[in-house]
């Protein structure tokens, strides 16, 4: 998406993305810290357990306020693509893993890897998307 | 969506996903049953493994197809919505679930329970849209 940064809706995207996902890393690694720590248990461990998803929460907040802004509906349906795919992506992966896990025995699939693996499609897929209508 | 079924887009979508989902079921009973049965090893059981992903392969193609074939930019603007929302509900379970699991003794999250899980918050969010525009 070479051309995203002037665009203002763009822009206010990458801020909103870029500060969500610094407070998601922030809180992913005090939590770790905390529990090795203090080993918390109870209400408290699922309470600073729910942190990290309010941080993701805000992620999808980011989204639905740029489909909302973004005037140019060429750019939000490919954001709308590219979403999709990453989403496409989540899906079929996990259900690959988790039927390997369950039949072949591999390593156990950690769920807070898919937020990572949704990026990744999501960004995968991007460049071509461009590439497709140049 | 009571009266999507009238929308040929929509006929033609749900005439293709149901058969899909059905597919899916029965190729994912139909694994069980052969792994636990037949005890493939090596490249079969590998391949057994995966392929419950190939109708969710088909699935987000059938999604695909809709999106492109839909005439209205209501209803596909809902479905965008509710896929939105269902991936950002399931982003944030995983989450959730994942720091859980890690730090406290909560049973193992399934990875192939994010299919079906995400299409239960898909199917919330659709209803909840539906009242919001009706």
């Amino acid at each position: 998406m070479g051309c995203m940064p002037k665009n203002p809706a763009v822009r206010r995207f990458y801020l909103r993305t870029a500060a969500t996902t610094g407070i998601y890393i922030v809180l992913t690694i005090f939590i770790a810290l905390y529990f090795y720590r203090f080993h918390p248990h109870g209400l408290c461990a699922y309470l600073l357990a729910l942190l990290p998803a309010i941080a993701l929460t805000g992620f999808i907040v980011t989204i639905g306020l740029y489909l909302a802004e973004e005037k140019d509906e060429f750019q939000r349906d490919l954001m709308v693509q590219a979403l999709l795919w990453g989403l496409g992506g989540v899906l079929v992966f996990t259900t690959a893993w988790g039927s390997l896990e369950t039949f072949v025995h591999i390593r156990h699939f950690q769920p807070t890897w898919t937020y990572l693996v949704f990026w990744i499609f999501f960004i995968l897929r991007t460049p071509f998307l461009l590439r497709k209508y140049r | 969506m009571n009266c999507l079924q009238k929308n040929p887009a929509t006929r033609r979508y749900l005439q293709r996903f149901i058969p899909t989902m059905v597919a899916y079921v029965v190729v994912l009973l139909f694994v069980e049953w052969f792994v636990h049965r037949v005890h493939p090893t090596g490249a079969l059981l590998d391949g057994m493994a995966v392929l419950p992903a190939v109708p969710i392969i088909g699935v987000i193609a059938i999604v695909g197809m809709y999106l492109a074939e839909e005439k209205d930019e209501f209803l596909r603007n809902l479905l965008i919505q509710s896929m939105l929302w269902g991936l950002g509900a399931i982003m944030a379970l995983t989450t959730v679930w994942g720091f859980l699991q890690i730090f406290t003794p909560i049973h193992r999250f399934q990875p192939f329970m994010t299919f079906p899980l995400f299409w239960c918050f898909q199917a919330i969010a659709v209803g909840a849209l539906q009242r919001k525009y009706r």
